[in-house]
């Protein structure tokens, strides 16, 4: 009898812990169910918003977006704000999502904005959307990448690629930001790249840099800096509007280029510094998105968030939604002159 | 050296991070019992509630939860053939024949020990050889480990003693499955029919499940009856017997614990590499060779060391260059800075007590997980004598929602269903799945590592690196040893026969 007991109760705490790991990652889909029901009502005043961060749970950008959403619920109201991430074919198929839902105020994004804008130029496969088109609300964080060789690296300066008479070895996860990124570099500076694609993540990338295996790799200065302080890695660019004040010898790309590349770094400086941004569904009604902006604007303001977002380390770089949708104007009117850089770039590891 | 060490296992003796490491362990024996969820996704999920801790605490509960998550697994490897993370994979190939024979206390405590000394022995080591791991993993690069993984796809041949044609097809039918999806090096979509969800491959984790678990599911609700198939009540069956096998065989606990703490060494050489690379091992200098896969407790004990090893192994690239070693420890990484602690050198250099009370961390939950196990065990086992009718109405859930899990998507739930009904007929008709899921492994690392290998070293990378040289020369001669072996025992029948 005890036995059997025992036996019930094992099963019974195997059960509820596979219900509640279930819920646990995705409390949000039968919620989600009901929201839509109560939508039909028009529950005007109860606004049930959905955040679609196109990341997996837990890493980077997933945790800026959970970290933020209380304090948008706080300056918003009315606002109840469900974190539904959708992850699959590089975030794609999240935006995707966003393209299609309606411009209502009650679905938006949080992600990387290089990675949707590289997405749609490089012709990814299953892109429905244009990158520029949407509505932005509000950039949360951007931070200057770096361009770092290896410690040992024969080369010290910006200026050595070009003279070094051989492919500069970039090792590097394919289709990303820094991968097209790289691509530009190289057509502005003139000097010849060999991408080393295949690479599994920035782990690996800056292993094989400090290894010498592969010359120099671009990743966020904040990754970097404590290898560079130890003396693993060396800066030699600096991807930012200006220089960067803990490393003022190091110049920026916007620097060491002129005439047509400097255009060409412009398109990636100005890319790269939208970065984390959020975003709602093309011609979304003004009088929404000015309150959403504002909503944003209130929340990445509020001391409480800056104050732990410094502690997680995960600082908040805002910029206002109004000049964001500027600086995304601006992109796409410029955007297409690297289109063919990027084709090239893909071509060759094809 | 030794003060710092003294003073890092001070820190840890403190009430508070003891209470919150039996927390972590609790937890992480927890998560890694659901199949599909492993060490990563405990960490993840535990980290939020340890940022306000201080250090030594957050990083006890931390790690403890890692640490306890790979008995976990094992235990429904063993158990159940479920594999609770994908590196425990290799529990599955002779835990649960074990199991079905009624040694199923045996091979979880078994299980344990070797999971406890694996633990020690990889912590003490990543200690006393801290500078010589640097300098190998400096030391090898992609070519390197494109050999390595080489010799992991020689694995197969153990497999494949029935037929080889046969161990051959399902190798490369798992090696066709990696394919599937967007090519790591030159960006092109494979497979895929023109879908988004298969751009992103087929998770390994959600394939094994259908592979071993659901298949295992339908297999039991044909035949009926429960998973033990026969009683055994004496000394066979009983968990200290499972401990005392692990100090019988300690040089192979010793060889496997250090091959975990090697490849644990090596960024981008996946865990569950590891535990089929001490499965193969243990299985080539046995000297029982033929029962592995039936229920040898060499078979258990080997890969369970390794993967208990690989968690100090994964330190090394951390410590050292603050540089992940894999997933988990990305996320170690993530608590350490938010910590205001620099992995790196100035860790080394100025917090050394810390980088003590990590390897101690480690040290003190293998303990607590081992001793958990061992009183656990024999009431666990009691599960697999359980009617198939009872078993697979709470089984096949729990490997259901274990499979959307992993990442959220009700499209793994159909591809672990197809898989449980692939991994059926192979059963049926004897080709080896564990042929299948090393394939599956070994496909993408073999990809990746030859496409970048030529691409840095050029088209004959193996010869003109004479360590990879040597490493190939090693594999090959492993590879061929079966055939030899075989020729050699054919002539001697013949010869005996010839005589009678």
């Amino acid at each position: 009898m005890f036995k059997k007991k025992s036996l019930i109760l094992i099963f019974a705490i195997l059960l509820i812990m596979s219900l509640v790991t279930a819920c646990g990652q995705k409390a949000q889909e039968p919620a989600q169910k009901e929201e839509v029901k109560e939508q039909v009502k028009e529950k005007v005043k109860e606004k049930d918003i959905t955040l679609i961060v196109p990341n997996t749970p837990g890493k980077g950008m997933d945790t800026y977006a959970r970290m933020i959403v209380p304090y948008i619920e706080k300056h918003y109201p009315g606002a109840k704000i469900t974190v539904k991430n959708i992850v699959g074919a590089g975030g794609v198929i999240g935006i995707n999502q966003l393209w299609q839902s309606k411009p209502d105020g009650l679905t938006f994004a949080f992600t990387s904005f290089p990675s949707v804008l590289l997405a749609e130029l490089s012709g990814s496969e299953g892109v429905q959307f244009e990158a520029t088109k949407f509505t932005y609300l509000g950039r949360a964080a951007t931070e200057p990448r770096v361009f770092a060789v290896g410690g040992k690296s024969e080369f010290n300066s910006i200026e050595d690629l070009a003279k070094a008479g051989r492919p500069i070895k970039f090792p590097s996860q394919g289709m990303d930001e820094d991968f097209f990124t790289a691509a530009v570099m190289a057509e502005s500076m003139g000097f010849e790249l060999n991408q080393i694609t295949g690479y599994e993540g920035n782990a690996d990338t800056a292993l094989a840099v400090i290894k010498g295996e592969g010359d120099g790799h671009i990743t966020a200065l904040g990754d970097a800096d404590p290898m560079i302080k130890a003396g693993d890695k060396k800066p030699l660019l600096m991807f930012a509007p200006e220089r960067v004040a803990e490393y003022p010898d190091v110049p920026t790309a916007l620097e060491v280029t002129t005439g047509e590349g400097q255009n060409f770094m412009k398109v990636i400086t100005n890319m790269l510094e939208v970065h984390r941004s959020f975003f709602g569904p093309p011609g979304m009604d003004p009088e929404v998105t000015r309150e959403f902006r504002a909503a944003v604007a209130k929340a990445l303001a509020d001391p409480e968030l800056i104050d732990k977002a410094a502690k997680a380390n995960n600082p908040i770089t805002f910029m206002e939604g109004e000049r964001l949708q500027q600086k995304v104007d601006e992109i796409a009117a410029t955007a297409e002159k690297i289109k063919g850089t990027l084709a090239k770039a893909l071509a060759d590891i094809k | 050296m030794l003060t710092a060490s003294w003073h890092g296992l001070q820190a840890l003796l403190d009430p508070t991070s003891m209470l919150f490491m039996s927390i972590g362990v609790l937890f992480g024996v927890l998560i890694g019992i659901l199949p599909g969820l492993g060490g990563i996704a405990a960490m993840a999920l535990i980290l939020p509630f340890s940022l306000s801790l201080d250090p030594v605490a957050a990083l006890a509960m931390l790690l403890g939860a890692h640490v306890a998550t790979i008995f976990g697994s094992s235990i429904t490897s063993i158990l159940f053939n479920i594999p609770g993370a994908s590196k425990s994979i290799a529990l599955c190939f002779d835990g649960y024949p074990m199991t079905q024979k009624g040694e199923g206390a045996r091979a979880l405590g078994a299980a344990a020990m070797a999971s406890l000394i694996g633990g020690l022995i990889g912590a003490i080591f990543l200690t006393l050889t801290l500078p010589l791991m640097k300098a190998i993993m400096m030391a090898l690069g992609p070519p390197e480990y494109f050999v390595m993984a080489l010799w992991g796809l020689s694995v197969i041949a153990l497999f494949s003693s029935g037929s080889l044609l046969k161990g051959l097809t399902a190798a490369g039918f798992g090696l066709l499955l990696s394919f599937v999806g967007m090519d790591p090096v030159s960006a092109t979509s494979r497979y895929t029919f023109g879908t988004l969800f298969l751009m992103d491959g087929l998770d390994f984790a959600v394939v094994v499940i259908g592979l071993f678990a659901i298949s295992e599911m339908i297999k039991l609700y044909i035949t009926g009856g429960s998973i033990v198939k026969e009683q055994k009540t004496s000394e066979m069956g009983n968990v200290w017997t499972g401990v005392r096998d692990v100090f019988i065989h300690w040089k192979l606990v010793l060889r496997s614990s250090l091959l975990g703490l090697f490849i644990g060494a090596l960024p981008g050489v996946g865990a569950s590499i590891g535990g089929i690379a001490a499965y193969g091992m243990a299985a080539q200098t046995s000297k029982t060779k033929e029962s592995f896969g039936t229920g040898n407790i060499e078979g258990v004990i080997a890969p369970e060391a390794t993967n208990a090893a690989n968690e100090g192994g994964g330190l090394v690239p951390t410590l050292g260059f603050g540089i992940p070693g894999g997933e988990s420890m990305a996320i170690l990484l993530s608590a350490f800075i938010v910590m205001g602690i620099t992995p790196g050198r100035d860790m080394l250099e100025n917090h050394m007590d810390l980088v003590f009370s990590i390897v101690w961390i480690i040290v003190v939950a293998n303990i607590l997980t081992t001793i958990g196990g061992l009183l656990l065990a024999k009431h666990l086992v009691k599960i697999t004598t359980l009617p198939s009718s009872i078993l697979i109405p709470v089984l096949l859930p729990v490997c259901l929602v274990g499979s959307y899990a992993i990442k959220g998507r009700i499209g793994d739930v159909l591809v672990a269903v197809i898989f449980g009904f692939i991994g059926y007929i192979m059963d049926k008709y004897k080709y080896s799945r564990a042929d299948m899921a090393i394939g599956m492994v070994l496909g993408l690392m073999l990809e990746r590592y030859m496409h970048i290998s030529i691409k840095l070293y050029g088209n004959l990378f193996f010869v003109t690196r004479p360590v990879t040289l040597i490493l190939l020369l090693v594999v090959l001669s492993t590879l061929f040893f079966p055939f030899i072996r075989s020729f050699f025992s054919k002539k001697q029948t013949v010869d005996e026969s010839g005589v009678q």
